[in-house]
């Protein structure tokens, strides 16, 4: 259901969105949109149908409202691991087994049974903590934070409270130019481990929920932004950056249709010129970086809208829910006070101690993370348009990295990579591990174009091949004899062929007619199978057609 | 140095200071001259007054009756002092510990391995139908 939605916003962003309110950030969410199905390609099947959305009653003077306030908005992150097991037993994690099979007593929270860390849990988390940029703690520990809800077999969550593995980070990251882009720095306040509570089902009919406990203890590492977010898009992609960076780390896939990356977004707005914050509203149910960004904007309007009817009082502390058939938040609960969750250390855990040699070891594996990446291709000479693009999948990134060892020309390449080979891997539908052009073969078709040897046009029917085929440039050069005519003498017979066989067109010509040397840049193109050197065949047409020689 | 901590509690004889203690403001583990500021998770509670009865019963899902109430008040009280004594110990010059056992990592490697007994498992849970736990209708925590 959430992933058939997502599909959906993907393809039609345009028609979801309630136009009336913000047309000019429906350009933005289109963009977010883009680059995340290039993410994302290989997953999608089939374009479901259009989904109707009622307009919103909303005027526009809710633009103009929205203008006197500033939206302070906030970020809760959960990341699930890309580890085997489970975080405290060995169970392992696959997403989509059948319920209730991958469990145990300790995952079932039986009596008796113990918890024993994950390594993997740890070495992932110091990579995030270090790729946000944040304090690591040598010395944490686990805490128990107590609730009760049938997915939570224990009664309890092993979560860490008062010292988190990791604080006070940043991230870093680019807008899409074409909305304004601009550089932003968000604050990380913390990252820190925890275990996921497994599946609640509420069936249609009857009295009873189902619960599949496949996902009890699978680990998470939650990320808690500082409130320095203002607008649906800069959370989108402040959403969007934290995905590629926990790809570019390899730590989890990052997919938001499978909840292996989930926001919970806090929402509260304030007149412009107030230091005092106004009260939050916690946004759940969002499933894609479109939705976090048309929640919020729903969000930010539906309390600027109160305030300014002089009823902010009816803005209370509570969870809403994102409706995306409405593309509204409706109330879930509201908040009656702090919720006591009694954390007290975990007993059944040790602490956890880090070495400074381990952090430094992780810290000497990083790959390039995404924003240096940006820079460094900011750096080369390339638009921020084309940055973006790159560097937004790491294999693609990667692909491009290789294109440009084996002496590829920066613009071209990403010009080949972005034009294409995109389209035909979104034809396709395929990533671009999965295509047969190597990056060396792709450095080569660039510089058989450059040097002269093929013409453009036949550089794109040999990347077709290529695409589909794999092979080499140079033998698919020799098999068809697609070398570029470039011999003066041996053009200049074709045009004498063409001229001579066209005597009505040639008059025509002669007598001011002069759109006609198309006509036999055409037919002499023909002639050569699209050989020709296209600036030597119009330079010797030109000559030939003024009766130069 | 948790295990340092723990030393100095042991060899603590608790009767010779009962009247002594003097931050009972504090919780009993902050420790004066505290090196690194740390906001420790059972700093909630502000003092050690006895906690509301029913209040807490509920927040651990506990159906205590009247009667019961009253028999288990001054119980819990007197485990509340017990620990109240605990701040009468001198932890000047005493890191802090974030756990009393120091024992190191006991960790586990990431390799996956079934748990054999499943049916077992499945046969201890009150309601099950195939393939879920059955359990009563609910639809907002708390």
């Amino acid at each position: 259901m959430a992933s058939t939605l997502f599909r959906t916003i993907q393809i039609h962003p345009f028609f979801l969105y309630p136009t009336a309110l913000f047309s000019r950030r429906n350009g933005v969410l289109y963009c977010t949109m883009k680059s995340s199905q290039t993410q994302t390609a290989t997953q999608e099947k089939q374009q479901p149908p259009k989904v109707k959305v009622p307009q919103h009653a909303l005027k526009k003077t809710v633009d103009k409202i929205t203008r006197d306030y500033e939206a302070i908005i906030g970020i809760e992150t959960h990341v699930q691991l890309s580890t085997l097991t489970k975080a405290f037993c060995s169970c392992p994690y696959n997403y989509g087994s059948q319920p209730n099979t991958n469990i145990c007593p300790i995952c079932m929270g039986l009596p008796g049974a113990l918890p024993v860390l994950n390594s993997k849990v740890i070495e992932f988390a110091v990579k995030l903590g270090l790729a946000l940029n944040c304090k690591l703690s040598l010395n944490s520990k686990f805490d128990r934070k107590q609730y009760f809800y049938p997915d939570l077999p224990k009664g309890y969550q092993i979560s860490q409270f008062d010292i988190p593995i990791a604080t006070g980070g940043y991230v870093d990251l680019d807008l899409p130019l074409e909305f304004g882009g601009g550089h932003r720095k968000f604050g990380i306040t913390r990252v820190h481990m925890e275990e996921d509570a497994g599946k609640l089902l509420h069936s249609g009919n009857g009295d009873y929920s189902q619960v599949d406990l496949n996902r009890a203890g699978v680990p998470l590492l939650e990320i808690v932004s500082e409130p320095d977010m203002r607008t649906g898009i800069e959370a989108a992609e402040y959403a969007a950056e934290l995905q590629r960076v926990v790809r570019y780390l390899g730590i989890s896939n990052g997919n938001m249709q499978e909840g292996s990356l989930r926001c919970d977004v806090n929402v509260s707005i304030r007149p412009v010129g107030q230091s005092e914050f106004g009260t939050k509203v916690e946004i759940k149910n969002l499933n894609s970086f479109s939705s976090i960004n048309r929640a919020i904007d729903f969000e930010i309007s539906r309390q600027a809208l109160l305030h300014s009817q002089g009823q902010s009082d009816q803005i209370v502390q509570e969870t809403r829910l994102w409706e995306e058939g409405a593309q509204k938040t409706v109330t879930m609960r509201k908040k009656e006070g702090l919720s006591d969750y009694r954390y007290f250390p975990e007993p059944d855990l040790p602490e956890v101690i880090l070495t400074q040699e381990y952090v430094d070891s992780i810290s000497n594996s990083l790959p390039e993370l995404p924003e240096a990446k940006r820079r460094r291709y900011e750096k080369m000479g390339l638009s921020m348009q084309d940055v973006l693009f790159l560097a937004n999948d790491m294999n693609v990134a990667e692909y491009f990295d290789e294109t440009l060892s084996s002496g590829a020309d920066i613009k071209l390449a990403a010009n080949w990579i972005m034009g294409d080979i995109a389209a035909y891997m979104k034809n396709e539908k395929l990533s671009i591990n999965d295509i047969k052009l190597t990056p060396q073969e792709l450095a080569e078709l660039i510089a058989s174009i450059k040097s002269g040897t093929i013409s453009g046009k036949i550089g794109k029917e040999i990347l077709s091949e290529l695409l589909a085929k794999g092979g080499t440039v140079k033998g698919l050069i020799e098999e068809k004899d697609l070398i570029q005519i470039a011999d003066p003498v041996e053009i200049g017979k074709m045009i004498d062929k063409v001229i001579s066989e066209n005597p009505k067109q040639l008059e025509q010509y002669r007598s001011g007619k002069t759109k006609l040397q198309g006509f036999f840049a055409g037919q002499v193109m023909k002639l050569s199978k699209g050989k020709a050197n296209p600036g030597l065949l119009n330079k010797i047409l030109l000559e030939k057609l003024n009766g130069q020689s | 140095m948790g295990s340092r901590a723990l030393l100095m509690l042991t060899n603590f004889n608790f009767k010779t200071t009962v009247s002594s203690f003097g931050s009972a403001s504090n919780p009993f583990f902050l420790i004066k001259n505290n090196l690194r500021t740390r906001n420790f998770s059972t700093k909630t509670r502000s003092s050690l007054q006895p906690p509301d009865l029913p209040g807490l019963a509920e927040t651990a899902r506990i159906s205590l009756a009247p009667n019961e109430v009253e028999e288990f008040a001054p119980k819990i009280g007197q485990v509340i002092d017990w620990f109240g004594q605990l701040q009468a110990v001198d932890l000047d010059n005493v890191e802090p510990a974030i756990r009393a056992d120091t024992e190191g990592d006991n960790l586990r490697e990431d390799a996956p391995q079934t748990f054999e007994n499943k049916e077992a498992l499945i046969a201890s849970v009150p309601s099950y139908e195939e393939p879920y736990i059955k359990v009563p209708k609910v639809l907002n925590k708390e």
